[in-house]
């Protein structure tokens, strides 16, 4: 059984506010001194669903494929850590700049290009942009089923049963593959990897594929094949405002937020 | 280096000596073997003791040896052999528990002189050097009773704690072999005496009783014995029953160092040669980790043979465990137990793997069981603080804190397994350069209203190390924040590395992650050297001990001082005033790894000192016997699995002491107070409050207004 993770590497969700800095003029997030990129964490139980239906399975393989720079070598390799069998990058300029639709269009090429593949696992959404396209779009550019937002994803013969998380409970549903599902952090911590994975992993190459690897055209990807703009990217001013309700006992207190609340229509 | 307490014996056998001296030349002397058939059977008794020695020691040999080579261990030969005086035959720590230290020096000191006393009757008898005569003969026989008494004395005070004092410890792991060996001591010496008496009362008490007299203790008996009118044959009689009978307990007692923890009676100053003569503090490294197959311990055979030794030195005191944190909390953990435990496995695996390691098998597959998950559990290893307490208490100078961080290195790096918190804290490590996961705070975040923070540039003495604690959560900002102000007040020439401050590593060594801890640690000497750092003042007792002990790991070698060092020196230089008058109790908690681990007690306390109206109130477990506040060796990131939390335990103790406020010198301790006093506390009104010592010097040299709040100078 062949499965791919699909591994985005973002600027770190956990940047303290204070150190995060947009440049208004050019529209793009500047990258936080001293504050490395890290693999979007949803992207890391992908592989961890992964992982473990290579171990239900016995004699799976497990490649990582990332889209991004150079530096997004260390996501892939961080999966490849956790057990991953192989990893691809993306990676040209003519990738970069790209939206959901544009990175779907190269993942789903590079799938084709493994060929042998029963499922691509993906993030719920990627931590910076939180735009959670992506998986479907695979999806409809193989015409594969997708589940999204999975919890828990077992082998089942050569389709997969899938339990996804809906707003208001649970959802269990059979699928044939080839799939793409994509997994929420409700499938809980992914792998704390063996010292000695790390090192493996370590010493693994990764193999880098271009556009032209792929049969893509320059104006299919990235900013030149974008079908999303962005029109503009601020940061609201930070502030606050406090107001302590009066009151002689909790109780009292408690009474006036209410009523606030009540004024302010919040409630 | 023994001590006062051989003074008192030595003392009276001075006396005794004198007053052989002084009296009139005299032909006393004994007949050996008086009254004995057959003494060549002692002989035979004597052959098999050491036959049994020989091979006990050789069984014990063949299973040490299974360990790993030991570092280190032929260097400093001479530290050794003082340790091995002092901590072994000297027994320092023994003395820590004052009745224990009695009661041992009287066994210990009557078992070396009588064996004393036995070997000259042996010269004397079997060499035919006749030197047991005349007024040597009288004092022989003075200082053999008077040790015999002090042994007696001894053999009363453990027998009294054993079943008459509500002592605990001792009852934890209490076995069969406890009772045989004391009781096994108290029938030698009081065969002795009685052999003694009974030869006195069948013949020198007749004969030359002014001889006798100075066998005090057995002429004492054989008057008391005369005063039954009892026929010369009986009491030849009983003097035969009475002579065999000693000898048979004395050599069969001599048989149990075989088997009992008696063999700390070698294995003890043996253990004492071997202790590591660098910093307690510092953890070993693992040399060429990429090459290793296996990370840590997680198998007997991955243990050095000095970690294996030290087991069999152990004689189930519980003093470890009566002074760990965790422990005292109710949490899984007892040293002791840990040590018994590793022991008793060692002796179900041991020989199986040394028939399979000379035949060449895998000795990886001989345990049936897991050692790190079955016999040592993973939650008795996560329990542990590395505060060092068991390690400063053991008698025979067991190190516990680096056996179980190699267990630790070998659920981390080999097993991958790791309690969720914990491993939280090591990726964020990994990917964040510190483990505070979460944090909203920036490594510059404490500078906010402070002027003209200097940056490190390698021009000025010392680099100010604010650490991720000091720097990343809220509570410790005012520390940093006070200490910035004392050192710029003080005149120093120091700046800070603001953003390009990184984890040193601590966390991730002691949570058993090595690899990620040496990764760390490399950069971070490259960073110091290519900036030229030369001295290093810390916030954290934690980075302060990385820099100090572990850095020379890494050919890092840089002068090291906590604040409270520095501060201390700051104010008798009269470099820093205070003024202001602070007025309020206070108590003193000692961080482990600034105390216990480091040795710096007295700096903290003389800060405290020149606090004007500051009253201390010292706790009971203080400076070496400090308890650890419970978030040592990576537990401050780990959710507390027992009966209670650890900083509760401590912040009662605190509380206890009636003082306002609690001062330490660690953000970890800090932040553990802050935690656990209101749990002890709930009412707000009158709770105690917790400092760092800095923020209280603050207070005493710019005023209450300014401490901590970032004014950024003196009120002055």
């Amino acid at each position: 059984m062949h499965l791919v993770v699909c591994a985005k590497q973002i600027p770190d969700p956990e940047t303290p506010p204070a150190a995060f800095r947009i440049d208004a003029a050019k529209n793009e997030v500047i990258p936080a001194q001293g504050i490395a990129p890290v693999l979007s964490p949803f992207d890391a139980q992908a592989a961890e669903a992964a992982l473990r239906i290579k171990e239900q399975s016995g004699d799976g393989k497990v490649t990582v494929i990332s889209l991004g720079k150079e530096s997004a070598q260390a996501a892939i390799k961080q999966v490849l850590a956790m057990g991953a069998d192989e990893g691809v990058l993306l990676s040209a300029d003519e990738f970069q700049g790209g939206d959901s639709y544009t990175t779907a269009h190269a993942l789903a090429a590079a799938v084709k290009k493994l060929g042998d593949v029963d499922a691509v696992f993906c993030g719920r959404q990627a931590a910076d942009w939180d735009m959670g396209q992506v998986g479907l779009g695979i999806a409809e550019e193989l015409g594969w089923p997708s589940a999204i937002i999975a919890k828990d994803v077992k082998a089942d013969g050569g389709g997969f049963i899938v339990q996804r998380v809906l707003a208001d409970g649970f959802e269990t549903v059979k699928m044939a593959g080839p799939a793409v599902i994509t997994v929420s952090n409700e499938l809980g911590d992914p792998r704390y990897p063996k010292l000695q994975q790390i090192m493996q992993a370590a010493r693994k190459t990764v193999t880098t594929w271009t556009p032209a690897d792929l049969g893509l055209q320059a104006s299919e990807l990235g900013a030149a094949g974008s079908r999303l703009k962005l029109e503009k990217l601020f940061q609201p001013p930070a502030g606050g405002d406090v107001q302590i309700m009066e009151g002689d006992t909790p109780a009292e207190q408690a009474k006036a937020l209410a009523q606030a609340l009540r004024d302010a229509k919040l409630i | 280096m023994v001590g006062g307490w051989w003074s008192p014996a030595v003392g009276l056998s001075g006396i005794g000596l004198i007053a052989a001296l002084e009296v009139e030349r005299t032909d006393a002397g004994r007949e050996i073997f008086f009254n004995v058939q057959q003494p060549w059977a002692v002989y035979v008794f004597m052959a098999s003791l050491v036959g049994l020695l020989v091979y006990g020691f050789g069984r014990h040999a063949g299973l040490w040896l299974l360990g790993r080579p030991t570092p280190g261990v032929g260097l400093f030969p001479r530290h050794r052999a003082r340790n091995a005086l002092r901590l072994g035959l000297g027994q320092e720590k023994i003395r820590r528990d004052r009745y224990a230290g009695i009661m041992h020096w009287c066994i210990f000191s009557s078992i070396i002189v009588l064996t004393f006393v036995t070997a000259q009757v042996a010269l004397d008898a079997d060499l035919s050097i006749h030197f047991l005569q005349g007024n040597y003969y009288l004092f022989f026989s003075f200082y053999g009773d008077l040790f015999g008494v002090i042994g007696l004395v001894g053999v009363g005070m453990a027998l009294n704690r054993r079943y008459f004092d509500s002592y605990r410890r001792l009852r934890w792991d209490e076995r069969l072999e406890d009772h045989l060996i004391l009781w096994g001591l108290a029938l030698i010496l009081l065969s002795g005496f009685a052999v003694e008496a009974l030869r006195i009362g069948a013949s020198e008490l007749a004969e030359h009783e002014a001889w006798a007299r100075w066998s005090f203790a057995s002429y004492g008996i054989a008057k008391l014995v005369e005063v039954f009118e009892f026929r010369d044959g009986q009491l030849l009689g009983a003097h035969t029953w009475a002579w065999w009978g000693h000898i048979v307990v004395a050599f069969s007692w001599l048989g149990l160092v075989v088997f009992t923890k008696l063999d700390h009676l070698f294995f003890a100053p043996a253990n004492a040669y071997l202790l590591r003569t660098d910093a307690p503090g510092r953890l070993t490294k693992i040399e060429n980790i990429e090459e290793r197959e296996v990370f840590g311990v997680g198998q007997v055979q991955d243990f050095t043979w000095k970690q294996l030794f030290e087991l069999d030195a152990c004689v189930r005191c519980g003093r470890c465990t009566s002074v760990c944190p965790a422990n005292l909390a109710g949490q899984p953990l007892s040293p002791m137990q840990l040590i018994q435990d590793l022991k008793a496995h060692l002796a179900d695996v041991g020989p199986e793997l040394q028939r399979v390691g000379h035949a060449g098998g895998d000795q990886r597959a001989v345990s049936p069981v897991a050692m790190v998950g079955d016999v040592i559990k993973d939650e008795t290893l996560w329990a542990c603080r590395t505060c060092g307490a068991c390690v400063q208490e053991c008698p025979v100078l067991i190190e516990h804190v680096p056996t179980i961080v190699d267990m630790r290195r070998y659920l981390v790096m080999d097993e991958a397994r790791v309690p969720a918190t914990a491993q939280a804290a090591l990726e964020n490590i990994e990917v964040r350069g510190h483990p505070w996961r979460g944090t909203t705070l920036t490594r510059e975040s404490w500078m906010e209203g402070l002027e003209d923070v200097p940056a490190f540039d390698g021009s000025q003495e010392y680099l100010y190390w604010v650490g991720c604690s000091g720097a990343l959560v809220e509570r410790n900002l005012p520390i940093t924040r006070s200490v910035f102000k004392l050192l710029r007040e003080a005149g120093t020439s120091f700046g800070v590395l603001g953003q390009e401050e990184t984890c040193n590593g601590d966390p991730a060594r002691r949570l058993g992650n090595e690899y990620l801890y040496q990764i760390l640690a490399q950069q971070l000497v490259e960073t110091f050297k290519a900036k030229n750092v030369q001295r290093v003042i810390t916030n954290c007792p934690h980075c302060f001990n990385t820099f100090k002990n572990e850095y020379p790991q890494f050919d890092g070698r840089f002068e090291v001082l906590h604040h409270t060092e520095f501060l201390a020196q700051a104010l008798t230089d009269n470099r820093l005033r205070p003024q202001h008058r602070i007025d309020s109790s206070v108590t003193y908690h000692d961080s482990c790894y600034l105390g216990r681990l480091n040795g710096v007690y007295d700096a903290p306390r003389q800060i405290l000192e020149f606090l004007p109206g500051a009253a201390v109130q010292e706790m009971e477990r203080s400076r070496s016997r400090g308890l650890c506040c419970g978030a040592g060796g990576g537990n401050m990131w780990q959710e507390e699995v027992g009966d209670r939390r650890v900083n509760h335990v401590r912040a009662e103790e605190a509380v206890g002491t009636g003082a306002a406020s609690v001062v330490s010198n660690c953000p970890f301790c800090i932040q553990m107070f802050e935690d656990g006093i209101p749990a002890i506390q709930p009412e707000e009104e009158g709770r105690m409050r917790a400092f760092d010592i800095a923020e209280l010097l603050d207070q005493a040299v710019f005023g209450p207004a300014g401490a901590g709040a970032g004014g950024g100078g003196s009120d002055r």
